[in-house]
C-alpha cells in the first residue's frame, strides 16, 4: 500500500516537472501504460490474501485515476502554451497579395444586355433576334418609310445588294414578328446596327440597340411612359423620371423622343435616351391587325448609351476595341 | 431654323422670354438647339424642325405653335394679316408674263413683274434680322425675297426682267443642256431635272437656285418675281444630283404650303412699296397645274384619349385644333379639315398626336400595361448562347466584342464572303466570316501572350444559295493557364489538350457531347495540320474546328506559335443540344481501381483504345482515363506507353478483388487485339 502511495507521489512530481506535452505522453506510458509502474501493481494481487485483495485493488484504481487526472490537467495547460508558441512562429503577413487564379469576365456590352434582358423579360417581353444583314423591306418599307427617304441613302446605309442592307435599326425586327405572330404580343431584341458614318468619340459605324414593342387592346402612351419609366429606373436607379417630347419616326404615331433625368445622375439635366411612340396604324393594317381594336407601343435606344451615362464612358470607340484595361473595370457590375 | 426673338414678337404678342419660348417650342416638337446672345435685347433662337414639319421653317408656322400651346400669347395684327393672305397692292398694268407649266413636277407658278425700281438700301431692321441669323445681306430685292421666306416659308426668286425672254416655261431639262447658277458654277443638266426656262434656255433650277445670267444687280430696274410650288421629291433629286443645298431646296424638300404662292408675292410687294412706293406692278399671273387635295379626318375623341392615356375634352380639342389651323366641321365624332400646310396629317392617329402635343406630353401619367399576360424572358437558342458565354467566363476566359465590318486577315475562314458595295474605306470592305481575326487583334492589343479570349457573335458566309448569317463561338488561348504568383510557381501553359477539355466542358454545359476527330476539312489552312481536330456533336454533325494555329499564320499574325484557337458553329450545334438528360442510377457500393500500362503503336488513336475498353466483355467498368503518356528510354521507336486508369463498380454489391482482376483482364485482352502489350 505504501508502494502505491509513493508511486503516485513520484508520478505527480514528474507531471509537475514535465516541460512539454511530449514529456507528458512519456510519463503517461511510464505509469499508466500497459506495463506502467502503476498498472503493473495489479500483478501483485496474486500474492495477496483474499481479505487484502479488494482494498489493494481499490487503492490501485484510485491511484490510476488520480495520476490520469493530473496528467490531463497538466496536458491542457501545456498544450495551450505550446499552441501559443506555434501560432506565434507560424504567423504570416496577411497583407501580402493573395495567390491569384485566372478569372474570366464578360464584356460590358454583354453585361448591359443581360441586365436589359432581365428587366424587360420580367415585364413580360420575350427576347427575339433578327438578322444583322437584313432585307431592305424589313429595315425600311415595313416600317412605313416613304420611298426615297434620306435614311436610305448610300451615305447612311451599308448596302450589300439593292434589297439587302446591314440593318440601320433593330426596329427591323418588328415587321418580321408582325408577319408571323398575332397580338397580344410583347417582344424585345438587343442587337448590332450599322450606319455608314465616320468614326469619332460619339459616332461609330457599328453600335448596338434595344428595340422593345407590344401590341394589345387599349395600349396607350401612358403604358409606354410607365414601361419606359420602369425600365429606366431599373437601369439607372429609383429616382429616374421620364419625359416625352414630340419627335418624328416613320414607324410611330404619335412619335416621341424620351429623355430621363435623376437628381443623382447628369446633374438633374434631361438626357435624351431614344425614340418611342405608338406603332403606326399603317404598320398594323399592313399586317392585318385592326387599329380600331389593337394598339401598340415601341421604343428603342442605344445599348452603349447606358454604360456611357451610368459609368462615365466618354468614347464610343472603346466598346469595340477590346482593351482589357477598359473591359476589366466592369467586373464589379452584377448584371 | 434660326430666328431672332423680335421677329417672333412681330407675329405673337407674348410675355414669354426667349428661354420660355424655346422650352415651349421644344415641348411642341421643335427642339431648341440653342439660344445665342441670350442676355442681349434680341436673342437668337435656333430650333430643330422635324423632316415632316416643313411648316415649322417659318416664323408664321412657329407662331401658330406658340399660340396653340400658350393661351396667354395673342396673335398680332401682322399674324392676322398673314393668316388672311396679306392685302392686295395697287397694280398699274395687266399681267404680262406668259407662263406655261410643261411638267407634273410643278404644281403652281405665280409671278408678277415690277418695273421702275430704283436703287435703294435694304431697311435696317430687315438687314439686321437677316444678318443676325447668318444670312448675308445682298441687295434690297434679294434680301426681301429671303425675308419673306423666313416669315412665311415660301421661297421667292427675283429675275432681272431685262435679261429674261418674254416667255416662262417650267419644264424638265433635256440631256446636254447647261445652266450657270447664281454661285457662278456651270452645271450640266440631265433629263428629268425641273427647270425654269425662257424660250431659249434654262434660267433657274426649280426650287433650288436661280441662274447667273438673269441675276438682279445694282442696275436692275425691272424684275419678274417668282413664287412657285414644286413636287418635293423632284427638288430633292435635282438638289442631290447637282450637289446644291439651299434655303429654298431645304424648304421645298420638306414641304411648303401650296396655297401661299400669291400670299408671299403680296407680302414682298408690301415690303417693297414701303421702301420704293413709286414702282409699277403688274397684275398677278397664277398658273395652277395641280390643286392640293383637301384632306378630311374623322376621329372619336374617346379613342384619342384612350390612345394618349389622358383625357382630352371636346372644348380642348376644338381649341387646340383651331389654333393650329384645322377647320372643325363636326364635333361628335370630331371631323376636321386639315390645313394645306400640314401634309403630314392624313389619318386619325395624326390628329391624336396633334391633340397630345398641344395638351402636353408631360401630362401623360405613367401606367404599366394591363391586359394579356405574356411569357417574357430569354428562351431556346438565345438562352443557350448566353449559357455559352457564362461557361467560357467560368473557365477563365475574357469576353471580347469586335467589329463585323473588316478587311482581310490570315485567320479568315475558307468560305466565300459578302461585303457592302459602299464600304467607304477598305477596312470596312467585308463582313467577317470568322471571329478569329477579331480575337487575334484583341490578343495583340493586350500584349499577345498569356491571353485567353473568346467571342460569341454573328459571321456571314456566301454560296450559290445566297448568304447565311450564323452565330459562332471563337476561342483563343495562349501562354500560362494560371498566373505565376511567386518566382517558384510553374503554372501549366495552354496546349491542344487544355483547349480541348475546355471546349468539352463548355459544350457539355449546354447539353452538347463533343467528339474530336482528325478528319480533314477542305481548304482549312489556319491550323497546324498535325494538331487540329474537327468537332462533332452526338448526332454526327460537324460543329466546329480547333487546334494549334498554323506556324505560318502565327507568323503572319504576330502571334506566338503556341497559340490555340477554336471556332464552334453554335447555330448547327444548338440544333442537337440535349435539353433533358436522363438520370443514370448511382451505386452506393465502393469502387475497385486498377491501373494498367500498355505499350502500343503511336499510330493507334486513343479513341480506338478507349472504344475497345468500353466495349470489352465486362459490365463492371464505371470509368477509364489516361493518366500517363511515355516515350523515350526503354520504349521502341514508333511506340509509346500509355498509363490507363480503370474503375469498376457494381450496383447493390461490393466487388471482390478477383472480380476486379477479371474485369481488368478482359479489358487488357481487348487492347492486345489492337496490338497492345501489357507492360
Amino acid at each position: 500500500m505504501e508502494n502505491v502511495g509513493s508511486l503516485v507521489l513520484a508520478a505527480q512530481d514528474e507531471i509537475t516537472a514535465a516541460a512539454s506535452t511530449a514529456d507528458l505522453k512519456q510519463i503517461e506510458i511510464k505509469y499508466l501504460g500497459k506495463n506502467g509502474l502503476i498498472t503493473s501493481l495489479m500483478r501483485q494481487m496474486g500474492s495477496l490474501s483474499a481479505e487484502e485483495k479488494p482494498a489493494f485493488g481499490a487503492a490501485v484504481n484510485t491511484a490510476k485515476a488520480t495520476v490520469q487526472e493530473s496528467i490531463d490537467n497538466r496536458f491542457s495547460a501545456l498544450r495551450d502554451v505550446e499552441l501559443a508558441h506555434r501560432f506565434e512562429a507560424e504567423k504570416i503577413d496577411v497583407t501580402m497579395p493573395g495567390r491569384q487564379t485566372r478569372v474570366g469576365y464578360a464584356h460590358i456590352l454583354h453585361l448591359t444586355t443581360l441586365k436589359i434582358k432581365r428587366v424587360l423579360g420580367g415585364l413580360g417581353f420575350r427576347y427575339e433576334e433578327g438578322p444583322e444583314l437584313e432585307d431592305f423591306k424589313y429595315n425600311f418599307d415595313a416600317l412605313n418609310y416613304p420611298p426615297d427617304h434620306p435614311a436610305m441613302d448610300d451615305q447612311d446605309t451599308f448596302y450589300v445588294a439593292d434589297d439587302l442592307v446591314l440593318r440601320t435599326q433593330c426596329t427591323a425586327l418588328q415587321g418580321r414578328i408582325f408577319a408571323q405572330e398575332k397580338p397580344p404580343l410583347r417582344v424585345f431584341t438587343v442587337g448590332r446596327t450599322f450606319r455608314n458614318e465616320a468614326v469619332d468619340r460619339t459616332h461609330n459605324h457599328t453600335f448596338h440597340q434595344v428595340d422593345c414593342f407590344m401590341i394589345d387592346e387599349n395600349v396607350s402612351m401612358a403604358h409606354l411612359k410607365g414601361t419606359l419609366g420602369t425600365f429606366a429606373r431599373a437601369m439607372f436607379g429609383p429616382e429616374v423620371k421620364v419625359r416625352f417630347r414630340p419627335d418624328f419616326f416613320p414607324f410611330v404615331e404619335p412619335g416621341v423622343d424620351y429623355a430621363i433625368s435623376s437628381p443623382k445622375l447628369f446633374n438633374g439635366r434631361w438626357v435624351e435616351l431614344g425614340g418611342a411612340g405608338l406603332i403606326h396604324p399603317n404598320i398594323l393594317e399592313a399586317n392585318g391587325i385592326d387599329p380600331q381594336k389593337y394598339s401598340g407601343f415601341a421604343f428603342g435606344l442605344g445599348v452603349e448609351r447606358i454604360p456611357m451615362m451610368a459609368y462615365g464612358v466618354d468614347d464610343l470607340r472603346l466598346f469595340l476595341e477590346n482593351d482589357l484595361r477598359f473591359l476589366s473595370q466592369f467586373q464589379g457590375i452584377a448584371a | 431654323m434660326k430666328f431672332t426673338y423680335s421677329t417672333m414678337r412681330d407675329y405673337v404678342a407674348t410675355s414669354l422670354n426667349a428661354e420660355a419660348l424655346g422650352d415651349l417650342l421644344t415641348m411642341a416638337g421643335f427642339e431648341l438647339e440653342g439660344i445665342e446672345e441670350e442676355t442681349s435685347e434680341d436673342p437668337i433662337l435656333d430650333v430643330k424642325v422635324m423632316s415632316n414639319r416643313g411648316d415649322g421653317l417659318s416664323i408664321l408656322g412657329l407662331a401658330r405653335e406658340v399660340l396653340a400651346k400658350d393661351a396667354e400669347s395673342q396673335p398680332t395684327e401682322l399674324y392676322l394679316a398673314a393668316k388672311s393672305g396679306f392685302p392686295n397692292v395697287a397694280t398699274s398694268r395687266p399681267a404680262e408674263a406668259l407662263v406655261r407649266i410643261d411638267s407634273a413636277l410643278c404644281n403652281r407658278f405665280a409671278c408678277v413683274t415690277v418695273s421702275g425700281i430704283s436703287s435703294a438700301a435694304t431697311p435696317d431692321w430687315i438687314k439686321y434680322r437677316l444678318e443676325r441669323i447668318g444670312m448675308r445681306s445682298i441687295s434690297l430685292l434679294v434680301d426681301l425675297t429671303n425675308y419673306v421666306m423666313l416669315e412665311i416659308g415660301q421661297p421667292l426668286h427675283a429675275y432681272d426682267l431685262g435679261k429674261l425672254g418674254k416667255e416662262i416655261v417650267v419644264r424638265e431639262a433635256r440631256d446636254g443642256e447647261t445652266i450657270k447658277t447664281l454661285d457662278g458654277v456651270d452645271r450640266n443638266l440631265t433629263a428629268g431635272q425641273l427647270m425654269i426656262c425662257d424660250a431659249s434656255r434654262p434660267v433657274g433650277v426649280a426650287g433650288v437656285m436661280g441662274g447667273f445670267d438673269t441675276e438682279v444687280d445694282d442696275s436692275t430696274t425691272a424684275i419678274l418675281l417668282e413664287s412657285a410650288h414644286f413636287v418635293n421629291t423632284s427638288v430633292r433629286k435635282t438638289r442631290k444630283q447637282l450637289g446644291l443645298n439651299t434655303e429654298a431646296s431645304y424648304r421645298f424638300e420638306r414641304s411648303v404650303d401650296p396655297k401661299i404662292t400669291d400670299v408671299a408675292i403680296r407680302r414682298f410687294l408690301q415690303l417693297l412699296t414701303s421702301v420704293l412706293p413709286e414702282v409699277s406692278i403688274s397684275e398677278l399671273t397664277d398658273v395652277v397645274r395641280s390643286e392640293p387635295a383637301e384632306v378630311f379626318v374623322e376621329l372619336e375623341l374617346a379613342r384619342a384619349s384612350r390612345l394618349l392615356g389622358m383625357e382630352i375634352t371636346p372644348d380642348e380639342a376644338s381649341r387646340y385644333l383651331s389654333a393650329l389651323g384645322f377647320e372643325i366641321l363636326a364635333t361628335e365624332p370630331l371631323k376636321v379639315k386639315v390645313p394645306s400646310w400640314r401634309p403630314d396629317v392624313v389619318r386619325a392617329e395624326d390628329v391624336v398626336e396633334e391633340l397630345g402635343r398641344v395638351h402636353g406630353y408631360e401630362r401623360i401619367p405613367e401606367e404599366l400595361p394591363v391586359g394579356h399576360t405574356t411569357m417574357g424572358g430569354v428562351h431556346g437558342k438565345y438562352r443557350l448562347a448566353d449559357a455559352v458565354v457564362e461557361g467560357m467566363i467560368r473557365l477563365g476566359y475574357v469576353q471580347v466584342v469586335s467589329h463585323t465590318l473588316r478587311s482581310e486577315h490570315p485567320l479568315d475562314a475558307p468560305t466565300e464572303r459578302v461585303g457592302p458595295r459602299n464600304p467607304g474605306s477598305p477596312e470596312l470592305a467585308l463582313l467577317r466570316n470568322s471571329l478569329l481575326p477579331g480575337l487575334t487583334e484583341a490578343a495583340l492589343r493586350n500584349g499577345g501572350k498569356d491571353v485567353h479570349l473568346f467571342e460569341v457573335g454573328k459571321v456571314f458566309e456566301n454560296d450559290e444559295d445566297g448568304h447565311r448569317e450564323l452565330a459562332f463561338l471563337a476561342v483563343l488561348s495562349t501562354g500560362k493557364l494560371q498566373p505565376a504568383n511567386r518566382a517558384s510557381d510553374q503554372p501549366p501553359v495552354a496546349d491542344f489538350y487544355s483547349l480541348k477539355a475546355e471546349l468539352e466542358s463548355v459544350l457539355r454545359s449546354v447539353g452538347i457531347t463533343a467528339r474530336f476527330t482528325a478528319d480533314e476539312l477542305p481548304n482549312e489552312g489556319r491550323f497546324h495540320p498535325g494538331r487540329r481536330a474537327l468537332v462533332f456533336d452526338r448526332a454526327g454533325d460537324c460543329i466546329g474546328v480547333m487546334g494549334q494555329i498554323h506556324p505560318l499564320v502565327a507568323e503572319a499574325s504576330d502571334l506566338p506559335e503556341a497559340t490555340f484557337i477554336a471556332e464552334i458553329w453554335l447555330d448547327p450545334a444548338f440544333r442537337n443540344a440535349q435539353e433533358n438528360p436522363q438520370l443514370k442510377s448511382i451505386s452506393r457500393n465502393p469502387a475497385v481501381s486498377r491501373d494498367i500500362a500498355v505499350l502500343i503503336d503511336k499510330s493507334v488513336p486513343f479513341e480506338k483504345i478507349q472504344a475497345a475498353i468500353i466495349s470489352a466483355p465486362t459490365d463492371l467498368l464505371e470509368n477509364c482515363w489516361l493518366f500517363d503518356v511515355y516515350e523515350g528510354t526503354g520504349i521502341p521507336e514508333g511506340k509509346h506507353s500509355l498509363g490507363i486508369g480503370l474503375q469498376f463498380r457494381k450496383m447493390g454489391a461490393n466487388l471482390t478483388d478477383e472480380e476486379g482482376n477479371q474485369a481488368r483482364d478482359a479489358i487488357v485482352a481487348a487492347i492486345v487485339e489492337l496490338g497492345g502489350i501489357l507492360r
